[in-house]
């Protein structure tokens, strides 16, 4: 026997449900700004950046794991210490140019292309401020960043304990390495987040912006490592002050309380602990100021 | 919100940018149903609606949205849509994300969030093609995505600024019917702004017309109708003869190409015109009610 079903139009059903206001509008533009910055809901070519970077930085922290788990099971414990190799203090040096080129490369699509499209009216026709609007975005890219600096730190330590040949053993040693690299961790996506954003603020186009920031990144390293170099007391340590890849990993130094192989021989070294820190925060409050400024009295 | 109460009231509404008056002085209250806002561009009418939303401080006078001041209340914003006329939709992603997308930045839970979104894509016609990404859109399937992100968190009030604009004749046909359901089946009241006298008159239930950040006009549209209906005629021969026929019976007439235009006093215009034309044995080629143009009007209204 066979049924037959009846479609009805019951019409336009109006919303009487409850209504989350400001709160649920910031969580909104977060949660976009999150599915935005890895690609989720867009096309395939959306997620290649993202995830290319955050493979690539999980590649290091895997290739620094087994090389020091070869070495403790080779050479016994204690040898990857002997040897220097690279580790937790190490990582964001070595991979701070690569985290800088990912916030040039995936920041700019969070703020440009609303601007571009004309998305950001809509937002600020809802109950939703300018600096909602980038307080969410800002926090959202922070998360991814935070995400792609801590995952490979994980992948490293977890590494480092299956490597050796007493894992409980180093866990008891090295525990405390745990909220160190966390800490440097947001220190460093702070500073890449911030800057990143600051940057494309300023333009519709993200090419533009990340152009700018990697060409900034890449070429004020060896300039002023360069410069620093042939220059003599504090004013080589100003110079090398403005190596704007190592201002975040002279921060990562304090909380390590040792200089990681990237800031061991850069002339800022020898600032005091807070004058380092100050430099940071100089770095970080200063253009977060500055986009907010930006931001605050947006209207359509 | 009592009913009964206006929507929206401005109240001596006034807005200075530097040296330029962009609204002076305007006072007038909407109620519920279709109401459009007219006028040339600069006339005001996008200044008047970003403070209704609360995007600008007036420098003079007060503007109330559902009972609250428009410049203080974040709130309001969740209970009223808005539909600008530029170039405001992501084009990588999806209809259906989109408008999920906006009715949770409007404050609604997710999965309240996605039922209005395709319920909305149902109502405005781009059930079917929800999936596909924005970029891909004809124009008048981007109004509607533009009209749908307006209307999918259910707002008592809804802003729709020149939603016309850039669409064929039949895309406009289909969208002015959207407005007019916007309000008939979905029980939305539009503010609906345009500079096509057309499209006002055959949407909307009242009439606003600002002329250089003055209001010139607030009304019903069948009387505003009235008052800017012309006749228009054309004759073979003996139009002077006509014309003076015409002006002995207190017709003003204006003499328009080929043709002229009359003012009458009221509806007998049409009897007049008869008996003028027997009177001048003016052969009779065309005849028709006619809409001055609306930068005439702009021009009465200024005078």
């Amino acid at each position: 026997m066979s049924q037959q079903g009846t479609v009805f139009d019951i019409g336009y059903q109006g919303y009487s449900g409850t209504r989350e206001g400001r709160g649920r509008a910031r969580r909104a533009v977060f949660k976009d700004g999150l599915r935005t910055a890895l690609g989720f809901g867009r096309g395939g070519r959306a997620k290649i950046l993202p995830w290319f970077f955050i493979g690539l930085l999980s590649a290091i922290g895997s290739i620094m794991a087994l090389v020091a788990g070869a070495a403790e099971r080779l050479g016994g414990p204690g040898t990857a210490a002997k040897a220097n190799l690279p580790s937790h203090v190490d990582f964001y040096g070595a991979a701070s140019i690569i985290l800088f080129v990912f916030a040039a490369l995936v920041a700019p699509e969070l703020l440009c292309r609303d601007r571009k499209e004309g998305t950001i009216h809509l937002y600020l026709v809802r109950p939703l401020t300018g600096s909602d609007y980038l307080a969410a975005r800002w926090l959202a890219f922070l998360v991814v960043m935070v995400g792609a600096a801590w995952l490979p730190q994980w992948i490293l330590f977890l590494g480092l304990a299956a490597g050796d040949p007493t894992p409980l053993v180093y866990l008891q040693k090295h525990w405390l390495d745990i909220p160190r690299f966390l800490l440097a961790g947001v220190v460093m996506a702070v500073y890449a987040t911030t800057l990143a954003l600051l940057t494309a603020s300023f333009t519709v186009r993200r090419a533009y912006a990340a152009v700018f920031l990697v060409g900034l990144f890449t070429i004020t390293a060896p300039f002023t490592a360069g410069l620093a170099s042939e220059m003599q007391s504090q004013a080589g340590q100003w110079v090398s002050m403005f190596n704007l890849t190592n201002i975040p990993v002279h921060v990562n130094d304090v909380i390590f309380g040792e200089f990681s192989m990237v800031t061991a021989d850069a002339p800022a070294r020898l600032f005091p602990a807070w004058g380092r820190v100050g430099w940071y925060l100089l770095w970080t409050v200063g253009p977060g100021a500055l986009l907010w400024s930006r931001y605050r009295r947006l209207s359509p | 919100m009592p009913a009964g109460q206006p929507l929206l009231t401005a109240e001596h509404l006034g807005k200075r940018y530097g040296t330029v008056v962009a609204l002076d002085d305007v006072s007038f209250t909407i109620s519920d149903g279709i109401t459009g806002i007219l006028g040339e561009n600069g006339a005001g009418k996008s200044t008047a609606i970003k403070i209704f939303m609360g995007l600008l401080k007036p420098t003079a006078g007060k503007a109330t949205v559902l009972g609250e001041d428009a410049s203080e209340s974040l709130t309001v914003r969740g209970r009223v849509g808005y539909m600008p006329e530029h170039d405001c939709l992501p084009s990588q992603v999806s209809a259906a994300e989109f408008l999920t997308h906006m009715a949770e930045v409007s404050g609604l839970p997710p999965k309240s969030a996605r039922t209005r979104a395709a319920d909305t894509l149902r109502h405005t016609g781009l059930f079917e093609e929800r999936y596909r990404a924005i970029g891909g859109y004809s124009t008048g399937m981007k109004q509607r995505v533009k009209l749908g992100q307006a209307l999918v968190h259910d707002p008592a009030f809804v802003f729709l600024d020149e939603p016309t604009a850039g669409l064929d004749p039949l895309g406009r046909e289909e969208m002015l019917d959207l407005v007019r359901k916007t309000h008939r089946d979905f029980g939305i009241s539009v503010l609906f702004s345009s500079h096509l006298m057309a499209d006002v008159e055959r949407t909307c239930d009242r009439i606003i017309v600002l002329q250089g950040g003055r209001l010139v006009h607030s009304g019903e549209v069948e009387q505003f109708t009235k008052e800017t209906e012309t006749v228009f005629i054309e004759v073979d021969s003996n139009r002077e003869a006509l014309v003076a026929a015409l002006e002995r019976r207190g017709v003003r007439v204006t003499v328009d190409g080929a043709g002229l235009t009359l003012e009458g006093p009221d509806e007998s215009v049409y009897d007049l015109v008869r008996d003028s034309l027997v009177e001048a044995e003016a052969p009779l080629r065309r005849m028709g009610p006619r809409r001055r143009a609306l930068t005439e009007l702009f021009e009465r209204g200024a005078a």
